[in-house]
C-alpha cells in the first residue's frame, strides 16, 4: 500500500498547490498605471515657474509643421521653462501612413475627446480652456512669456532613469503657498527625434521628418493620481515610482514629463521635464 | 514535425526493445483509415459557394501497436484542404496524436496525447469527433491506479490540442473513484448499489492584458489559477438507478462569459426505472456559467477542457434533427423524460409481434438571471428555482409495430418549439410539427428496401426582404428509398422539398459497397446548410452542391 499513499499524497499536494486563485470583488479590476509612493522629508526646492503646452498633431496634417516652427522658436526663447506634449490625433489626419508608427495612445485619445478637439494643429496652453491655438498659433509665444511670469505656487523637480525597459521616476514637489483645492499630478513618456513621413505646408510628403515631443505613453492615470494632500506648504514630498515603456521606444531620445493640475478644473498649476539617464 | 516523427520512432524502437529484452517479440498492429472527399459547385439557391480547389479533402490514418501490456500508436491527419464546415485552421497534414502507454493490472501510465473524463465530463473531457472537427486530446501523462478492486485514482496533466498546436494554457487533474459494492464485503452481492466519485481539474494561463472596458486606465485582474471541481454518485436498488452529479468552477472570466467573476456551477440528476417491456428515464440539469477553455480568449467550441452531456433526445430522422439544440454552457435549465412501453405480442394492440411504443419530451430554458454588470463585475444572478426564456422544447411519440414477418413500421410525430436565440440569432420561437413514417420491408435474404416519408410544417418562413434568412424555414416534405444488396451494396436516393414559405430542393443520391472491413461511398447531391450536433456540441454545416465519397477501412 506504500505506493498508494506515494501516488495520493503527490496528486493531492500538487493539485492542492496548483489549486485555484480566488480574487477578491474589490480587485476584479486593477488601475494599470504607475503607483506613486510618497514619502515626506524637510528641505527646500527651487520654485521654477514652466508652461506646459499640449500640441494635437497628425502626420496627415498639413500645418502641423508649421505649428512645430513654432513651438521650436519657443523652445530657443524659453528653454526648459517651456514642456511640449506633442499628441498624436486620434482619427482622420492623425492615422499613421501605412508602414509608419502608429503614435496614438489612449491617453491621447482620452485628451483629445475631452477638449473637443476637432481640428488640427490646436494647442492648449496650461490646459487653460479659454484660448484653443491653432494653425501656425503664431501667437502662443507671447502667451507662454506671460504663464513664465507667475508666481509658482508649487516647487516641482524630477529625475528619471531606466533599466531595461523599466524607468525609474523621482519627483519631489513643495508648495510655495497654501493651496486649497485638490491637485493631481500626471507623468507621460515623450519621445523626440522619431523619423516618419509627414505632409508639409505645400502638400508635399517629407519621408524623412522629426518629430519631436511625441506622447508615448500616459504613464500614471490619464487625469492624474491625487496628490497627497500638500495643502500647507513647507515640507518636501518625494514620490517614487516606476513603468515599462513601451518596447518600440527609444529610451535615448525620451524624457518624462511631469505636471500638476488643480483636481477641478484640470489647468496646469506648474511642469517639469526629466531626461531618462 | 519531424521532431515528433523521430520522437516516436524512438518510443516505439524503446518498446521494441524492452520487448525483446524480456522476451516477449510480437504484438500486433492494427488500425483503421478513412478518407472522405467532397466537390461542390456554386449554388445562389441554396446559398452553396463555389470551392476554388474543386476538390476538398479530409484523411487520417490510426495505427496501433499492442504487445502485452505496452501500446504505442500514432495519427497521421490530412486536410488538404478542409472539408467545408471544418475550420480552415485545420488546413495541412502530420503527426496529430501520438502516445505510448503501459496498461498493467493496477497501474496505467500514458505518454503523449491522450483522451479521458472524469464522471460525465462536467470538469473534464478530453475527446475527438472526426464529424464536428473537435479533438480537444491532452498531451501529456495520464496516469491510472487501482489499488483494490472497485476504486480508481486518476491523475492527469497536458496541454490541450488545437488544429495543429496546442493551446497555452495547462490542465491538471485528478479524480477517483469507489464502488462500495466492490470495497465493503458486505454489499458485494447486495441488490443496493453506489459508486462514489470526485475529481478536480486546475488549468493554468499566464496573465494577459485585458483592458476594463468601462475605463481603458484599469484591466482586468486575471486569476491565473482556475480550479473545477466535482462530486458525484450512481445509486441502484432493484431496477432503479439514480446517478447525481454536481460542480462547481471557480472565477474564470473569459471571452465566453463577457469576463465576469462569478463562479460556476452545474448539477445533473438521472432516475432510472427499467424492467422487461417497459423503461423510464428522468433527467435535470442546472447550468450556470461553465464554460471551461484553457485559454481564456478563444471562442468557438475549441480547447472546452469539460463538456456539459445533453439530455434532450438527439433525433436521427431528417426533419426531427433539423433544429438541433445546442448546449448553452453559459447558463440553461433542462428536464427530460422518457418512456419506452412495449404492447405484448398476440394482443389487440400489440398484433402479432408487439409494439414497441416511445414516449418522449423535453424542455430547456435558459437562467432567471439578474443583471449586475460587465466585464470585471459578478454579471449577475440567478435564481434555481425559476426559469429564464423558453430555449427548447419537444415532444415526440414513436410507434414500431412489425406488420409481418417482413414489414416494419416504424411511425413517428413530434412537436417542437425552437428558439433561434440558441444559436445566436434573435427571432420569434419556430413551432413544428414533423411526422414520420418510416418502413423496412426484407424482400428476401438478399435485399431489403427501406422507405422513409417525412413532412414538417413549420410557421417559421424564409423571407430575406424581412431579415429572415434561415433556409431551413418553412413547410417540408421528404422521400427517402433505400436499397440493400446482400451485405456488398446499397443504394439510396432521398429528396427534401421546401413547399411552402421556405427556399430549396436537396436531392441526394449514394451508392455504397461494402467489402470486409472496408467501405466505399458515392453520393451526389445538395446539403442545406445548418448546425451538425452531436451530444449538444455543433459545428456550422455550409450549403453544399456536388459529389462526395469516402472510404473507411480498418485492419
Amino acid at each position: 500500500m506504500k505506493i498508494n499513499r506515494i501516488f495520493i499524497v503527490l496528486t493531492t499536494a500538487a493539485m492542492l498547490l496548483a489549486g485555484c486563485d480566488k480574487i477578491a470583488s474589490d480587485e476584479y479590476v486593477q488601475y494599470d498605471g504607475a503607483v506613486i509612493t510618497w514619502s515626506e522629508t524637510s528641505g527646500s526646492l527651487e520654485p521654477v515657474q514652466c508652461a506646459y503646452v499640449e500640441k494635437y498633431t497628425g502626420p496627415r496634417c498639413t500645418n502641423c509643421p508649421s505649428a512645430d516652427v513654432t513651438l521650436e522658436q519657443a523652445h530657443q526663447q524659453y528653454g526648459d521653462r517651456l514642456v511640449v506634449v506633442s499628441v498624436n490625433y486620434p482619427t482622420g489626419q492623425g492615422v499613421p501612413f501605412p508602414g509608419d508608427p502608429d503614435m496614438r495612445t489612449d491617453g491621447g485619445n482620452a485628451w483629445a475627446s475631452y477638449y473637443e478637439i476637432n481640428t488640427i494643429p490646436a494647442a492648449l496652453l496650461n490646459r487653460n480652456t479659454a484660448t484653443m491655438y491653432s494653425g501656425p498659433m503664431n501667437n502662443i509665444i507671447g502667451d507662454i512669456g506671460t504663464a513664465l511670469q507667475a508666481t509658482p505656487a508649487l516647487a516641482l523637480q524630477a529625475d528619471a532613469s531606466a533599466s531595461g525597459n523599466e524607468v525609474h521616476v523621482s519627483v519631489s514637489l513643495q508648495l510655495q503657498r497654501d493651496y486649497s483645492s485638490p491637485m493631481t499630478i500626471t507623468a507621460a513618456l515623450v519621445e523626440d527625434s522619431l523619423v516618419y513621413r509627414q505632409l508639409l505646408p505645400d502638400g508635399s510628403l517629407d519621408e524623412q521628418y522629426a518629430h519631436n515631443h511625441m506622447l508615448r505613453k500616459v504613464v500614471t492615470s490619464f487625469w492624474g493620481r491625487d496628490l497627497p494632500s500638500p495643502a500647507a506648504s513647507g515640507s518636501v514630498h518625494v514620490g517614487h515610482f516606476s513603468f515599462g515603456a513601451p518596447e518600440d521606444v527609444n529610451l535615448a531620445n525620451s524624457h518624462v514629463v511631469i505636471f500638476v493640475s488643480d483636481k477641478a478644473s484640470r489647468r496646469v498649476i506648474n511642469c517639469t521635464s526629466a531626461e531618462i539617464d | 514535425m519531424k521532431t515528433k516523427v523521430i520522437l516516436l520512432a524512438a518510443m516505439l524502437m524503446g518498446c521494441f526493445g524492452a520487448a525483446r529484452a524480456q522476451g516477449i517479440m510480437g504484438g500486433h498492429v492494427t488500425g483503421n483509415i478513412q478518407l472522405d472527399g467532397q466537390m461542390s459547385r456554386e449554388d445562389t439557391v441554396i446559398g452553396a459557394d463555389d470551392v476554388p480547389e474543386k476538390l476538398l479533402m479530409n484523411a487520417r490514418a490510426d495505427i496501433l501497436y499492442t504487445n502485452g501490456a505496452f501500446s504505442a500508436g500514432l495519427r497521421f491527419e490530412m486536410y488538404q484542404n478542409p472539408l467545408l464546415g471544418f475550420d480552415p485552421q485545420y488546413k495541412g497534414q502530420g503527426l496529430a496524436n501520438y502516445f505510448v502507454a503501459y496498461n498493467g493490472e493496477r497501474l496505467s501510465v500514458t505518454a503523449g496525447n491522450f483522451y479521458d473524463q472524469f464522471g460525465s465530463g462536467m470538469i473534464l473531457r478530453a475527446y475527438e469527433d472526426r464529424y464536428l472537427g473537435l479533438d480537444n486530446a491532452l498531451l501529456g501523462f495520464n496516469i491510472q491506479y487501482r489499488p483494490v478492486n472497485g476504486v480508481v485514482l486518476k491523475a492527469l496533466a497536458g496541454k490541450q490540442r488545437i488544429y495543429w498546436g496546442y493551446g497555452d494554457g495547462l490542465v491538471r487533474g485528478i479524480d477517483g473513484e469507489v464502488s462500495l459494492n466492490s470495497v465493503i464485503k458486505a454489499l458485494n452481492d447486495s441488490k443496493f448499489r453506489m459508486t462514489l466519485g470526485a475529481g478536480f481539474v486546475s488549468k493554468y494561463e499566464a496573465d494577459e492584458n485585458i483592458v476594463f472596458p468601462d475605463n481603458p486606465e484599469y484591466r482586468l485582474n486575471l486569476p491565473l489559477n482556475v480550479g473545477a471541481g466535482a462530486v458525484r454518485m450512481d445509486l441502484g436498488y432493484g431496477r432503479w438507478n439514480l446517478q447525481a452529479e454536481y460542480a462547481r468552477k471557480g472565477q474564470d472570466p473569459s471571452i465566453m462569459n463577457n469576463y465576469i467573476y462569478r463562479p460556476g456551477e452545474a448539477l445533473m440528476l438521472n432516475l432510472t426505472y427499467s424492467q422487461r417491456g417497459f423503461s423510464a428515464n428522468v433527467q435535470a440539469k442546472h447550468v450556470d456559467n461553465m464554460s471551461f477553455k484553457t485559454v481564456r480568449s478563444q471562442t468557438g467550441e475549441m480547447l472546452y477542457i469539460n463538456y456539459i452531456p445533453a439530455i434532450n433526445k438527439q433525433h436521427t430522422y431528417a426533419f426531427l434533427s433539423m433544429y438541433p439544440y445546442a448546449t448553452q454552457v453559459a447558463g440553461e435549465n433542462g428536464v427530460q423524460a422518457d418512456l419506452m412501453y412495449r404492447i405484448k405480442k398476440d394482443t389487440w394492440l400489440g398484433g402479432k409481434y408487439g409494439t414497441d411504443i416511445h414516449l418522449n419530451g423535453s424542455v430547456i430554458t435558459g437562467l432567471d438571471t439578474s443583471y449586475i454588470g460587465g466585464a470585471g463585475t459578478d454579471g449577475y444572478t440567478a435564481s434555481w428555482t425559476s426559469f429564464g426564456e423558453l430555449y427548447y422544447a419537444d415532444i415526440s411519440l414513436e410507434v414500431a409495430r412489425k406488420l409481418s414477418k417482413s414489414v416494419k413500421l416504424t411511425a413517428t410525430y413530434a412537436y417542437q418549439l425552437f428558439n433561434p436565440v440558441v444559436e445566436g440569432h434573435a427571432s420569434d420561437l419556430y413551432h413544428n410539427h414533423v411526422v414520420v413514417a418510416d418502413v423496412s420491408w426484407k424482400i428476401n435474404k438478399k435485399h431489403s428496401l427501406r422507405f422513409e416519408g417525412e413532412w414538417m410544417g413549420s410557421d417559421s418562413r424564409y423571407d430575406p426582404a424581412h431579415g429572415h434568412t434561415d433556409r431551413r424555414a418553412g413547410d417540408w416534405i421528404m422521400g427517402l428509398v433505400e436499397w440493400n444488396i446482400g451485405t456488398h451494396w446499397f443504394v439510396s436516393a432521398s429528396d427534401q422539398y421546401a413547399y411552402n414559405d421556405g427556399i430549396g430542393n436537396y436531392y441526394n443520391l449514394s451508392v455504397g459497397y461494402t467489402l470486409g472491413a472496408s467501405r466505399f461511398q458515392l453520393g451526389y447531391g445538395k446539403q442545406r446548410e445548418g448546425l451538425l450536433c452531436i451530444g449538444g456540441v455543433c459545428r456550422q454545416v455550409p450549403a453544399s452542391n456536388g459529389l462526395t465519397f469516402s472510404l473507411t477501412t480498418s485492419f
